[in-house]
Order: C-alpha cells, then structure tokens, then sequence
C-alpha cells in the first residue's frame, strides 16, 4: 500500500432526505479524498451532515435518505453503483464502523466472545480457523489496554461506558479492515476515558497501519488526533486541510474560529471564550449566499447574496469564505 | 453552609464518600471535579437534599439540616435547588412548561393564583427564552436541549435559592450553546448572589465558570485536593490532579506535539482505588512505600489550599499549560 494512494473519495456528493420540493440536502456537492495511513477528522456542530457523510461513505445512510449525486469510491471502485452483496464483502472488511454510543450497541444477553464468534461465522474467509480469528481478537484488546480473559466472557452490562467503547474499536478492527469509521468516539466519556480513547486510536493507527475517519464537534479532539480535516457547515463543506493549516489563524473559516471560541478551554481563564448566536439553518429553509453569513461575524453585504466558492491554496488547504480569501492568491477547485 | 461532612454508603457496602468536608460561603462557586463514579454527583445530591447522608451532617447557614423538620425543612429545600444534566430526562414531558414551573411557587407562596403567570412570564424572561403566554403552553418534547435547559434552569431560580447544584449541565448540549448557559448561570450570580455547587468533569468548562471560586478534586469518594480555582489548576499539588489536567485534550496541534516530547511516559489512567494507604495509589506515578500503609490527611499547602498527599512537592507542574499561558 503506497503511502499517497487515494483509499477513499468523496466526489461531488450530495444526499437528499425526501422527494420533491419538501426535500433537504443534509450533504451538498460535498468532495474530499481521504489518502491511506491518513487520520481524517469530519468537524461540525449538531446537524451539519458530518454524520450523514460519515454513514454515506459505507452506504448506510437511513431511509429517506438517499444520495441524490456524486459518488463515493472506495480503491477506485464507486461504492454507489455496487449490489447489496458487493457492499456486504466490504462493510466489516474493508470499511468497518464505530456508532456514535457505540457503548450500547452490544447484545445484552450474549457474552462479547458470543458476539465475536458469530462475526466470525459470518465472515469464514477472513482467518484460516475461527481459533486464528479469537486470537486476534485478544491481541486487539491487548492493543485497546482490556484484559482479553475478562472481556471475552463478560456481559456488556459488567463494563464500563470506556471499556465499551473500546471493546468497540476492537470488534469494528476484527476483520482487518483498511479503514475504521468513528462517529463521536470521544463524546460521553469522562477526560481520562477521552484520553485513553485518543491514546489508543493514535496507537491502532501507528501499530496497525488503519486509516481513520473520525466524526467529531470537539475540535480539541480534533487537535490531539487527527492529520487532516474537513469541517462541515449547513450540509457545505467550508474548510478543509492539515490539522495545522485548520488551527492557523492566517486564513481561516469564521466558523472554525467560532468553534473554536465557542469551547472553553482549560489554556486560559476564558477570556476569548464566546457563544455563537443563533443555530445551524433549518436545511429546508437555507439563507441566500453564505450559509453561515446570519451567524457571522465577518460578514458584509455580498455574504447575504452570493455563495462562496471553495477556493485553494497551492497547498490544497480549501476555504470557502469570501472575506477571509480576498487577499489570498487562490485556484477554485473543480468539482468542490 | 459551612463543614459539610459525611460518609454515604451503598447496599454494597462500598462508601460512595469518605468522610467529605467541604464549604463554601455564600454566593460562592465551589466546583467538583473527577472522573465518572467518583462521588461529586452524589454529593451534589446531598447538598441538595435528595439523600440523607448515612453518616455525618450538612450544615446549611449554621443549621444542621438533618434535623429539619416541617416548615423548616420545607423553607430549607426552597433555598437549595438543582439543576440536572439530562435536559432531556428532568422535565415531566406530560406537564406543559407552565405547569413545571407555576407549582413550586405556589407551594412556597412566592405567587398567588392571580400574579403566576405574570412572574412565569418574567421568569421566562430571564432565562431568555420566549416570554410569552403561549410558550407556557408548550410541552417539553416541543423544545430544544438548550431551552429545555433554560427551563429547568427558570424552575430552580423560580423559587429564589441561595445555592444552586448545577450538576454537568452543559455536557448534553450542543457547543455552541454552552457558553450561552454558563454565561445565563452566571449572571444569576452577580446579580441576585447565587452561589453554586457546580459538578463538571471538564476543566475548562470549571475554569470559565468558577473563576474565583474554588475546586474540589475527588477520587473514589475521597476529596484529594481543594483550592482556588486558578491555583489549582496551574500548580496542582495533588498527582491525581495532575493527571486529569494533563489528559485534557488542548485545541492547538502545536502543543500537542510539545507535551507529547516533554511527557512520554505510559500513565495508569485506570485502575481500582487502594483500600489501604493512599486511595490513589495504584495509579500513582510518585508512589512510594509509605503511600501504601498510611492515607494521608488533607493539608494545607497554601492559602485555603489543601492536598492529601505525601509528595506534594514532586508534583511537576504543568508544562504546556504553563507555557501557552507566557
């Protein structure tokens, strides 16, 4: 595996919910490439479609949901044009999930080693014996720091929301796939569980070569994890780049700088800390021009007209903000 | 409220608090932090009344409020009052907004009949949500995590508390609005002297919102370091302390790659509490032989600064913490 390959593309993406006039585009003409041994955060606050792009990426978007256009490729082959079968070989093995609360997604009445045994049986060509299979499974658990005897005969009930989370990432890891999709991975745990979690996918990522797409609102999270990014505004991509062209103020989103203030941070007693006004735009009922242009704090006349286009840098780091890249010496991006 | 003790125990017959004394003066914040299942919440719940404490006492402005009965019991809940985490799951979602807040005024006669409305309506207002009859109307599942917040927010100040627990109540929210309730609680402070028991896991959320109060760090139901806000977090002199700050994800790649050069070391981020000795011993990177067969006090280690624990000296500060702030 080269290290610059493209493993998975977004390409022009748009996913509607519903038809006709009444429906809305959670995900709209949204492009990105996620390259392989890469960390790639998708960043956005409640509603924005960071989760949907996530789910889009294994095609698991909920009725009435659809992709309306664009596709997604996964080593070159569209993921949206496969058969219901062809997606099946890929899901687990190839491109595996961790669910937001992904704590509750166990069976309560089988043990953990119930539950792995039949993803075993479920996928017979992914280990020579299932004895090969459960060994890597402790091995993995061994790599998320649980101990393997305990967990492999436990009730989801006997553990904590952390190890939860954990045995999670383990299971979603089983079948070796290329790349492991996380939604929230870090929400609901407490700040040791936070770490241990950022910890750990810093280290699956180092020790076993997976790609990572994770979905988060957290941008420190973000700052601790992740190798690129791309933040999602309103169902638009507004930025995206490396974590350090994210974090540099020289030419950056208004909204990632909002997120950014919006959380108080442990750095300082607060003093840049400050709310942003109003919510995400109901999808139905979108502002003309720049989507976030109402909640703004840079924004002029033109914002309230006109969309801004996605424009890069020779670097490839995206924005699409017209007052941010007046002064910048930028190429549109096709397709974005 | 001054010297609040008490030992709580489950059926287990595990304590879920050791022997906790704290205070806190009036119209002053006192934040309580640790990781989940350390007790603060339960704590919290004891301040405000929703459990009696097996062991030990809570006194409130020089009464024991143990032995409250009637009338005065009933004065004493009004002054204290609570506001969950869940904005979700501490609202009936059968009473309309109306409802959940006239009840509680009505008991304490702070409105009669014929004026409830219109201080619903001026309570509404100050919360800053929509001030008008119709939204008394209204039903829990007909608003956001944010408003459902407010509301249990006006519900608490309704009856005119002299402390309110605020326990984790911005960790359901959205981001954006967070700052938004802090602020809301906070004026609630200045301007009518709340004080607050305010429960968070979340440091930076604790420095925000309790600058110039204080904060209580606790371990499995024990309080490991208690201080001013500001001086415990940027020279803590308990290592548990140390730990938790220095887990804190920072929203600046730049440092993170300094602190993950200057602190390679594996941590013990989990493991079970000692029984004997030091209760944070079995995670404890300065552990030493004595940790093991003694527990040790809390001390004072500064002004209105205390730690439980022998080295406090070798707790190294925070350097990345630190260095953003030079």
């Amino acid at each position: 595996m080269s290290n610059d390959q493209k493993l998975l593309e977004v390409e022009d993406l748009t996913v509607a919910f519903g038809d006709g006039p009444g429906s809305v585009r959670a995900v709209e003409n949204v492009s990105l490439s996620v390259e392989a041994g890469e960390i790639y955060a998708l960043v956005g606050e409640s509603g924005c479609g960071k989760s949907t792009l996530a789910y889009s990426m294994l095609q698991i978007v909920p009725p009435p949901g659809r992709i309306a256009g664009g596709a997604v490729r996964f080593r070159d082959r569209d993921l949206t044009s496969m058969s219901k079968r062809e997606l099946n070989t890929l899901r687990g093995a190839e491109l595996a999930m961790v669910f937001q609360g992904a704590m509750n997604a166990f069976n309560p009445v089988l043990t953990i080693g119930t539950q792995v045994d039949h993803i075993l049986q479920a996928h017979p060509e992914a280990f020579d014996d299932p004895k090969e299979g459960r060994d890597y499974f402790r091995h993995l658990l061994d790599l998320v720091q649980l101990p393997p005897d305990r967990i492999w005969k436990s009730y989801e009930s006997q553990l904590s929301g952390g190890m939860k989370q954990r045995v999670a990432i383990a299971v979603a890891l089983l079948l070796k796939p290329a790349v492991v999709i996380l939604d929230e991975p870090t929400t609901a745990l407490d700040v040791l569980n936070q770490r241990l979690v950022i910890d750990i996918l810093k280290d699956l990522h180092r020790t076993l070569g997976v790609t990572i797409v994770f979905v988060t609102h957290d941008l420190a999270v973000v700052a601790e994890l992740a190798t690129r990014v791309a933040v999602m505004y309103a169902g638009r991509l507004v930025e995206s780049g490396t974590v350090d062209e994210i974090f540099k103020a020289d030419r950056r989103h208004p909204y990632v700088e909002a997120l950014i203030n919006a959380i108080p941070s442990v750095l300082d007693a607060g003093l840049k800390v400050r709310p942003i006004g109003g919510s995400v735009p109901n999808l139905a009922e979108l502002p003309a021009g720049c989507r976030f242009a109402p909640r703004c704090r840079l924004a002029e006349d033109h914002c309230h007209e006109v969309e801004p286009p996605l424009l890069g840098d020779a670097q490839g780091h995206l924005v699409a903000c017209h007052v941010v890249n007046r002064h910048a010496e930028l190429v549109e991006v096709s397709g974005a | 409220m001054r010297n609040l003790t008490h030992t709580y125990a489950t059926g287990s017959g595990r304590p879920v608090l050791y022997d906790v004394s704290l205070d806190t003066e009036e119209g002053e914040i006192l934040a309580l932090v640790g990781e989940s299942g350390c007790g603060k919440t339960t704590l919290g719940r004891l301040v405000a009344g929703l459990h009696q404490p097996s062991q030990g006492s809570i006194v409130f402005d020089g009464t024991d409020i143990t032995d409250l009965r009637g009338g005065k019991r009933r004065e004493w809940r009004r002054q204290v009052q609570m506001v969950h985490q869940d904005p979700y799951g501490s609202l009936n979602p059968g009473l309309t907004i109306g409802s959940t807040l006239a009840p509680g005024m009505l008991r304490h006669k702070l409105a009669t009949w014929r004026n409830v409305q219109q201080k619903m309506i001026k309570l509404l207002q100050q919360v800053g949500l929509d001030a008008t009859p119709a939204f008394l109307q209204r039903y829990p599942h007909q608003l956001s995590g944010g408003q459902r917040q407010r509301v249990s927010i006006a519900r608490a100040i309704s009856l005119q508390p002299r402390l309110i627990v605020a326990d984790e109540v911005t960790s359901m929210l959205d981001v954006s609005m967070r700052v938004a309730i802090l602020d809301l609680l906070l004026s609630f402070q200045r301007e009518l002297g709340i004080g607050y028991v305010f429960i968070s896991h979340d440091f930076g959320v604790v420095r925000y919102f309790a600058q110039g109060g204080r904060i209580a760090v606790m371990f499995f139901g024990h309080v490991v370091e208690e201080g001013p806000v500001e001086q415990v977090i940027t020279t803590p002199k308990h290592p548990y302390t140390h730990m938790l700050l220095q887990a804190i994800p920072v929203p600046d790649p730049v440092l993170v790659r300094k602190r993950d050069e200057a602190d390679d070391a594996p941590k013990r981020m989990t493991g079970e509490p000692a029984t004997k000795g030091c209760v944070f011993a079995n995670r404890c990177p300065l552990v030493q032989d004595r940790c093991r067969k003694e527990a040790p006090p809390l001390t004072q280690v500064g002004d209105r600064h205390r730690t439980a624990c022998f080295y406090s000296d070798e707790v190294p500060p925070l350097q990345h913490l630190t260095e953003h702030a030079a």
